[in-house]
């Protein structure tokens, strides 16, 4: 295999280095822009009462939704996984389905059924709703792959269900829900949509703000790096929280034998919070958007619908394949064992997710501009998407990876696997279902992606995005909801996949190359 | 393992896809005899659309236009600089065109061009030229505001407390407060702006939002342009409880902006760029835009819109839109104040 030898460790750093320097651009352009500003008047505006009030809606935002996602998520997986429902599958792929809801349709459609909703609380209640998948979905893959083993030590010391949970499984699943709470609160701190529509000024409305009223793009890059200082500071916070990593990873040929628990009151308080999480969260936009749609079903153009439709899959596919293989020489070094390079380029990675699009699209028209036809062409465009959404692919990769049990690669070792083989033989077989995890959240995000789809697109082209933009900038909701729709509809097929039997479990193929070793 | 196929299959299709759309938008794009003019339009889609069509029809050439908001696309502009791909730049607002100007970005528009508007709606060096009027108003709800302000100061006081709607991010709200400091100075400006903010005046992204919210019941009255009652009823698809309202004669509460376009300067195309201004400011075309989205026409001594007053008696103070392009202090002063 060439790659075994030119996937050297310092080939890989090299490859790493080249990605951060195509990712970091727009952290680039922000401080070129915000050097244009003289220092007493950065100090100026950092100082003012305003920005520390937007420092801190930001934040507080942020921990609601987070703190909401922790907790109502796990349990929500939890149910999930451990308790015996009706129809499992049904509220399995229903719950995960608000994914490819954007946040500024939530808003909409809920704005439509109760007009005087906004502030803080209407935004972390949208945002919580918007970002819950994440949660559960990734604590639920984490519960797939607990070592049964464990549990069946536990059961035997007499430790009761209750403690079995608090004291045995949760502690497995803790780096999951970590990296759950990281996913919504990265994606709390770049939204838009949401927070504009419900009046909440954050962060990011304030840079849009100074962006769009005066051209004064220094101000707004100022701010731009206030924001990407406050990313910095979460991540730095996660990652003391969720300290070190003592999970144990065990056969997952055990998954089979899961005893879910039978009993009723369990079922009916699952049920329960599952239900009501869906009732906001899945039928109240479907009811609205349906509605609207019925009030006026030939409001657009089948022609339209179609069109957007395949301009939005193509861009949002090839921005995912984009991301995941940008993602693969950090993916890569991480199996390797960690290192400080590692550690640093992931995070790194993850800050740059905080960066709003206005400011990835500002910065990639800046520098795209100078490159000819391709300017204006959907792989520029693709390439933002790679940029804004790399940390989704990286943070499932890494998670996947971390999957893998040390031991594992430590027979291999002495088995005289070379680490390239080791990698390429039992790490990514055992990976590669939560890795194409990352390929399709960020093929789902990407979908309903706005400020940076508006600035790069070919002119001329709409997606289903801009569409809905254009139509309820002008409010005329009954026009936007056929393009809502069929969006969510779309969407609903990678989500689907996502939700199949075996997702992210080990499947008999990875157990195979295992026993090969 | 059948899941990753399964993934791989739906992408290496979605491939096939893109590349193909790719193809169909690059064969369309260069190659043919047919002309193309690229326009970056800040007016929506819904209201210009129909004009773009009849001269696309009328000339042969075909349009290639990217809609956005006025700010936004004006900031593309100048990112964009000497590689920017647009000809024309359709403004919602005189800033917009101002700031586009100031960076030297537009030619130098012909005096053949828009012969019929009134210079007085065309900047001084002729690097833009305004295609129809809007009026600032405030608008309210008739059953809630029984004593009408009579000038923006009015809006300060304690009666109309946390029942005011303003728009701070939106151009048309600046373009105002650029014409206020332009009038009274910055220490006034400062003072009023400070004091509706004092005065709990509740912030809006955009001037329809101002509307809606005063037809829900949520505010009274809001500064916005004079057309948006009708947009929001039209959009709504229902009439609303909102009417116009006017400040007295002269108050700089009544300005007058106008949208505009603009033609770049490295633009290969300016001649059909030329030519698609003046349909837009023709008689004909004029009259349509004062039927259909109910704004003024700057030809003067066209009929206002129905139920409109007429340009002169609206007491609009006399301002050289040239002077709006300086948004720079004007967005300061909003920082400073802290209604951005």
């Amino acid at each position: 295999m060439k790659s075994r030898t030119f996937l050297n460790s310092f080939g890989l750093k090299a490859l790493v280095v080249v990605v951060l320097a195509l990712l970091l651009q727009p952290l680039a352009y922000l401080f070129i822009r915000a050097g244009e500003k003289s220092t007493s008047e950065i100090l100026t505006l950092l100082t003012r009462q305003k920005t520390l009030e937007v420092f801190l809606t930001t934040l507080l935002l942020l921990v609601i939704v987070v703190a909401i996602n922790v907790v109502l998520g796990t349990a929500m997986a939890a149910g999930l996984h451990y308790v015996k429902i009706p129809y499992p599958r049904l509220f399995l792929v229903a719950s995960i389905l608000p994914l490819a809801i954007p946040s500024y349709v939530f808003t909409y459609t809920w704005k439509a059924l109760f007009p005087s909703m906004q502030g803080l609380w209407a935004g972390a209640f949208i945002l919580a709703l918007s970002t819950m998948p994440y949660m559960i979905l990734t604590v639920l893959i984490a519960f797939q792959k607990i070592d049964l083993g464990i549990i069946e030590v536990g059961r035997s010391l007499g430790l009761s269900k209750v403690a079995l949970f608090f004291r045995v499984i949760l502690p497995q699943v803790r780096r999951s829900i970590s990296a759950g709470a990281l996913l919504s609160g990265l994606y709390v701190l770049s939204d838009f949509g949401a927070v504009s529509l419900l009046n909440v000024e954050t962060l990011t409305v304030s840079i849009s703000n100074l962006f769009k009223s005066s051209y004064d793009r220094g101000a707004a890059s100022v701010i731009g790096i206030l924001l990407f200082l406050a990313a910095a500071i979460f991540i730095a916070f996660e990652t003391t929280l969720k300290g070190r990593d003592f999970e144990t990873r065990g056969n997952e040929g055990f998954q089979n034998s899961i005893r879910r628990i039978g009993s009723p009151a369990h079922s009916l308080i699952t049920v329960g919070v599952l239900g009501s999480y869906l009732i906001c969260a899945v039928l109240i936009p479907f009811y609205v958007l349906i509605s609207r749609f019925l009030a006026n079903p030939t409001a657009v153009e089948v022609t339209d619908l179609i069109t957007a439709a395949a301009a939005t899959i193509s861009v949002a596919a090839l921005g995912a394949l984009m991301a995941f293989a940008l993602s693969l020489p950090l993916a890569f070094l991480i199996s390797q064992g960690k290192s400080g390079f590692a550690t640093t380029s992931e995070r790194l990675i993850l800050i740059s997710h905080a960066l709003p699009g206005v400011v990835v699209g500002l910065a990639l028209v800046s520098f795209g501009s100078r490159l000819g036809s391709l300017y204006q062409s959907i792989y520029l465009l693709a390439f933002a998407y790679a940029v804004l959404f790399l940390a989704k692919s990286v943070a499932s990769t890494s998670s996947a990876l971390a999957l893998v049990s040390p031991q594992l690669k430590e027979v291999a070792a002495t088995l005289g696997k070379s680490r390239s083989k080791i990698a390429t033989d039992v790490v990514f077989p055992i990976a590669l279902p939560s890795m194409s995890l990352g390929v399709l959240l960020v093929f789902l995000t990407a979908m309903k992606e706005l400020p940076a789809t508006l600035m790069l697109r070919p002119t001329g082209m709409d997606t289903l995005a801009t569409q809905i933009w254009s139509a309820a900038s002008i409010s005329r909701f009954n026009e936007a909801a056929p393009y809502a729709l069929i969006l969510v509809l779309i969407a609903a097929i990678p989500t689907f996949i996502l939700t199949l039997p075996g997702t992210a479990k080990g499947t008999s193929a990875s157990e195979k190359k295992v026993s090969y070793l | 393992m059948k899941r990753s196929a399964l993934v791989a299959a739906v992408g290496a299709a979605t491939l096939v896809v893109a590349s193909l759309v790719w193809v169909s938008t690059q064969s369309d794009g260069g190659g043919q005899a047919v002309e193309e003019l690229t326009i970056y339009s800040g007016r929506s889609e819904e209201f210009i659309a129909p004009f773009l069509a009849q001269w696309e029809q009328e000339s042969g050439i075909t349009l290639n236009v990217r809609y956005g908001d006025s700010a936004e696309l004006a900031a593309q502009i100048l990112e964009e600089g000497e590689n920017s791909p647009a000809d024309l730049f359709l403004s919602q607002d005189a800033g917009s065109l101002g700031a586009v100007a100031s960076a030297d970005l537009f030619t130098q528009i012909p005096d053949s061009v828009a012969t019929e508007i009134d210079p007085s709606f065309i900047a001084g060096n002729r690097s833009w030229v305004g295609v129809t009027g809007r009026a600032r108003v405030f608008a309210y709800n008739p059953d809630a505001v029984t004593v009408l302000p009579q000038s923006i100061t009015d809006l300060t006081k304690d009666i109309y407390r946390g029942k005011i709607g303003i728009a701070p991010s939106n151009a048309s709200f600046q373009a105002f407060v650029t014409a206020l400091i332009n009038e009274k100075g910055e220490a006034v400006a400062q003072k009023w702006l400070s004091d509706i903010k004092a005065n709990d005046a509740k912030i809006y992204l955009k001037n329809s939002a101002i509307v809606e919210a005063i037809d829900q019941g949520e505010i009274d009255l809001g500064l916005v342009n004079h057309y948006y009652i009708w947009e929001v009823a039209t959009a709504l698809g229902r009439d609303i409880k909102v009417k116009n309202g006017y400040f007295a004669s002269g108050d700089i509460g009544n300005l007058i902006n106008v949208s505009g376009a603009g033609v770049l300067a490295t633009s290969q195309k300016q001649n059909a760029a030329y030519d698609l201004i003046n349909f837009l400011t023709s008689e004909t075309t004029q009259k349509l835009f004062v039927e259909q989205t109910h704004e003024y026409s700057l030809i003067p001594g066209l009929t206002p819109p129905q139920g409109l007053p007429d340009f002169k008696s609206l007491g609009s103070p006399r301002v050289d839109l040239g002077d709006l392009a300086n948004t720079q202090r004007t967005q300061d002063l909003l920082i400073k104040v802290g209604l951005l």
